[in-house]
């Protein structure tokens, strides 16, 4: 049972990290056009750097390989230059005329909010058929 | 008293095979988890440590009567976990195939049934047999 919980706890791990690239995702698509941020810079493209996280559970200490988990390592800045778009009128606009806009590709949050979001469903039927495990461990007794 | 010992047997199997199912459940669901992380190798449960607990003579002690018992596989075999092979590599280093773990985890989860069907219909006979056929 333990395993089945530790697998459970696995692919929770999974819903959140997902939700965290979801949301990293919408923030940058929000954030396109925003040509001035906290530090006066246009905003930059973030990214979410998944690792796997074993699930801690007593089988660690018997030496047995448990269930792997994923998490959220770290969100870092792509560094990747700005775009440069000619617009003179744009209070951002520089010397020439051209003004910075982030490193953003629309079309490209989009297909990874969408990965996002089957990876997340996936991980949801995982749940449900661990969970008709459980259930079906518990008729065991009836 | 043969037959108490072939319907111990049958248990035992049983037993083998639900942990032998959520062994599967829980590497699936692992492999899963990490769709998206870099680097990862989808990880299952080793082909031949499930056969040997399936199959007589394994790891199975010898016998020399037909009544001794035979020992059972240590139940740790089926639960170390290797690297599957001959699947396709992503650019990211990654190699989990969505359909296969799902397909995966829906023939675990099968298995875990039919042998947990089974296993309660044994204990129903064997509480039939408690209650006096009550």
């Amino acid at each position: 049972m333990s395993t089945l919980y530790s697998a459970l706890n696995a692919s929770a791990s999974a819903l959140s990290a997902e939700r965290a690239r979801i949301e990293v995702a919408v923030s940058n698509m929000a954030n396109a056009e925003s040509t001035r941020g906290a530090n006066g810079q246009p905003y930059r493209r973030r990214d979410v750097v998944l690792s796997s996280d074993p699930v801690q559970t007593f089988d660690d200490a018997l030496g047995l390989t448990g269930a792997v988990g994923v998490k959220v390592a770290d969100i870092v800045e792509d560094q990747a230059p700005f775009a440069r778009r000619y617009d003179p009128a744009h209070p951002d606009a520089d010397q020439e005329g051209f003004v910075a806009v982030p490193n953003v590709d629309v079309p490209e949050q989009m297909v990874d909010m969408l990965a996002a979001t089957r990876a997340y469903q996936a991980n949801l039927t995982a749940i449900g058929l661990i969970r008709d495990m459980i259930s079906r461990a518990m008729d065991l007794g009836k | 008293m043969n037959d108490i010992l072939a319907d111990r047997a049958i248990m035992t199997a049983l037993g083998r095979q639900l942990t032998v199912s959520v062994a599967k459940q829980s590497a699936a669901a692992s492999n899963l988890a990490n769709l998206n992380t870099p680097n990862y190798r989808t990880r299952e449960v080793s082909f031949d440590d499930a056969l040997s607990l399936a199959m007589p003579g394994g790891e199975k002690l010898a016998v020399t009567q037909p009544g001794h018992l035979t020992g059972e596989p240590g139940l740790a075999s089926a639960r170390q976990l290797q690297d599957a092979d001959g699947l396709p590599t992503r650019r990211d280093g990654n190699n989990v195939q969505l359909d296969r773990e799902l397909l995966q985890m829906t023939r675990a989860a099968g298995d875990f049934t039919a042998a947990q069907t089974a296993l309660s219909a044994k204990f129903r006979l064997v509480r039939y047999a408690i209650n006096e056929s009550k």
